[in-house]
């Protein structure tokens, strides 16, 4: 016979469990449930027998390799982009100082903007006879009636265009991230390498970014992340297929090819291919947190 | 004492110049925000000029002269500095619907007879009338989506309520199980529950195409809730967590001693204590879901969500800049306001999770 005091330990120690048991079940329903039907949907055939045939089809699309290499492209320069303009702010700004919480705030505004809401600025934008033409005319740079057809250049300038769509967005809120985290940085350190006989420079590569450095990765993770992502503003800009991304290839080949029989299959392959990539990165940011060290250490 | 001002004058140029600097970033990442408010207030006839107006007129002032056809009727026009002629008619209904559709600016038949009767003493008559400002919204809602835009905003809330109350109940309950309790395996669950957060939620939306239509929530509010809960309950999982850990255990520990049960002491000691932070993290799962666009365009046909019916639009309608402007600050305008009320936690989520 168990005693009641016993009991009542056991349940105590299963509470936590209990408490976390609903999210566990919703996972199970609503998140590896839809993951493990799509890895099976990716290495099945429309009979179920396996194949890799559908990951040979995705490969094959002469799509593939522009959406690979311009995800590519898009992620790794306006990632760097963003990261030096927004450090270079914020070591300028560095200092508290009146108006600073208002600042931030609409620092914040470009980030907070939904995807439909920046593409529908930037395509009024962007337009022959949008605001940026108009501005441009206004401020005398465009001769009376000239336009600038900003949609019609060459891939590599509409890239550089996607580019700095982006940075306007993420800059902002990396700036304010990283003005958090060299805030956190005691002064006297940064002193100390000046009294020492540090410059600038030297101060800043030997002291202040090395501070800084779990900011710093878990930013740029969490931006890596959102930027495989990319693809609604890339849509709105230049519609389907001109421009392709890795997630334009998952909507396309769903919504606008649909009612054929590869795509279902040719947006589970994309779909696979981007989970696997966004995983990754999605570990890294993990390792970088610390969720492999031990609980002792985490609890200490 | 001569000493003392150069000093202040240098520390009063420094300040100013630091100021002129952060204004400048300010207003360069600003602009595009300011271009799409400008543009949705403008009137049609407005937003097909070249260049278009820095700023919408806040009046419309007419011109109304005998014309060949009858009546002729001219509005200012700010960037060329003069009267343009626009339409030469003697129907009266004509010039009412071209103002309010073109210029929208609203004046009755009746009105405009007033003004002709003008002509007897004076030609041309001069006049003015405010201009609706909402116009641009207002034929949106009405228009977009083919009649579809105000159901799927009332739609898109639906969604957003219950994507709070599934994440706020689960999320809620596990954040508190992290905050009080050390058992094994909280270190494991509580990042799995992270990386579930950082999935891409476009993988879960295809698959779950079959699986909603299975329950029958295929293309019904519940099932993109179901769907954006994933990620939002990870959220509030790790907010909620952060929230009960900055509430003392003795306040709890001291009801009791005062007779409470436990369940007393939690919802009359911390839950009053850990509303701000709840409804913080409630409005991150209203941002979650709000914003949203690919699932919400893979998991609808015929109720789509409000941003699906903005993606729609601004996609086809490339040439009608104020209705995409509009239609873009329906969608923004919660999403800033909301992006307010939480701005401290953002920036904590972003700096680093640090719990």
């Amino acid at each position: 016979m168990i005693n009641s005091k016993k009991l009542k330990t056991l349940l105590g120690k299963a509470t936590p469990y209990f408490l976390i048991l609903p999210v566990v079940l919703y996972y199970a329903a609503f998140w590896l449930r839809p993951v493990i039907v799509s890895v099976i949907g990716g290495f099945t055939d429309t009979l179920g027998n396996f194949t890799l045939q559908n990951f040979l089809m995705v490969f094959n699309d002469k799509a593939f390799i522009p959406a690979i290499r311009n995800t590519a492209i898009l992620v790794i320069f306006s990632v760097t982009l963003e990261f030096i303009v927004a450090l270079f702010l914020a070591l300028i700004i560095n200092r508290k100082f009146v108006g600073s919480g208002i600042f931030l705030f609409l620092a914040m505004i470009p980030m907070a903007l939904p995807a439909a809401a920046a593409g529908a600025m930037w395509i009024t934008g962007l337009t022959a006879h949008g605001w940026i033409n108009s501005l441009l005319s206004y401020l005398g740079i465009l001769a009376q009636g000239d336009k600038i057809y900003w949609l019609a250049g060459s891939e590599y300038s509409l890239l550089a265009l996607l580019i700095f769509i982006d940075a306007w967005q993420v800059i902002p809120s990396v700036m304010i991230i990283l003005l958090a985290g060299l805030q956190n940085i005691p002064e006297e350190t940064r002193e100390a390498g000046f009294v020492f006989g540090g410059d600038f420079l030297t101060v800043l590569r030997k002291i202040t970014i090395p501070m800084l450095k779990s900011t710093i990765q878990t930013a740029v993770i969490l931006r890596l992340i959102s930027a495989i992502q990319i693809w609604l503003i890339v849509v709105f800009l230049l519609g389907f297929s001109r421009m392709p991304v890795l997630v334009e290839r998952i909507v396309f080949y769903h919504k606008e090819v649909r009612g054929l029989d590869i795509s279902y299959q040719m947006a589970t392959g994309y779909t696979i291919i981007v989970s696997v990539i966004v995983s990754l990165a999605a570990l890294a940011y993990l390792q970088v947190s610390g969720a492999f060290k031990k609980d002792v250490e985490e609890t200490a | 004492m001569k000493k003392k001002k150069t000093v202040n004058l240098f520390k009063l140029a420094k300040t100013t110049t630091f100021y002129i600097f952060i204004s400048g970033i300010a207003i360069a990442f600003l602009l595009p925000v300011f271009f799409i408010v400008s543009l949705s207030f403008l009137s049609v006839r407005e937003a097909y000029q070249y260049p278009l107006p820095l700023l919408p007129s806040l009046k419309t002032k007419f011109e109304l002269t005998h014309g060949e056809h009858g009546y002729l009727l001219s509005v200012y026009d700010n960037y060329e500095d003069e009267y343009k002629s626009v339409q030469d008619t003697s129907d009266l209904e004509k010039l009412s619907e071209y103002m309010k559709y073109q210029l929208a600016t609203h004046m009755t038949v009746e009105e405009i007879e007033q003004e002709i009767a003008k002509l007897d003493t004076q030609d041309p008559v001069y006049f003015s009338q405010n201009k609706n400002l909402l116009s641009n919204y207002q034929t949106f809602l009405r228009v977009a989506g083919t009649g579809q835009a105000i159901p799927a905003l009332l739609r898109s809330l639906q969604i957003c309520a219950l994507t709070i109350l599934i994440s706020l109940s689960i999320g809620g309950m596990a954040g508190y199980a992290f905050a009080r309790y050390i058992f094994k395996g909280r270190n494991a669950l509580k990042f799995s529950v992270l990386f579930v957060r950082m999935f891409p939620g476009v993988a879960i939306a295809l698959p779950m195409v079959i699986i909603l239509a299975n329950m029958g929530f295929y293309d019904q509010p519940i099932g993109l809730s179901l769907v954006y809960s994933v990620g939002s309950i990870a959220l509030t999982v790790w907010i909620t967590a952060s929230i009960f850990m900055g509430i003392p255990e003795s306040l709890e520990e001291a009801a009791q001693v005062f007779g409470a049960t436990k369940l007393q002491a939690f919802l009359r000691i911390t839950l009053p204590l850990a509303f701000p932070g709840l409804a913080a993290a409630a409005m991150y799962a209203f941002l979650g879901a709000w914003n949203e666009t690919v699932s919400a365009i893979i998991l609808t046909t015929f109720n789509p969500t409000f941003s699906v019916i903005v993606y729609q639009t601004v996609l086809g309608a490339v040439g009608q800049v104020n209705l995409a402007a509009a239609g873009g600050m329906v969608m923004a305008l919660p999403a800033v306001i909301f992006t307010f009320f939480i701005r401290k936690y953002i920036n904590q989520m972003w700096g680093g999770v640090t719990v």
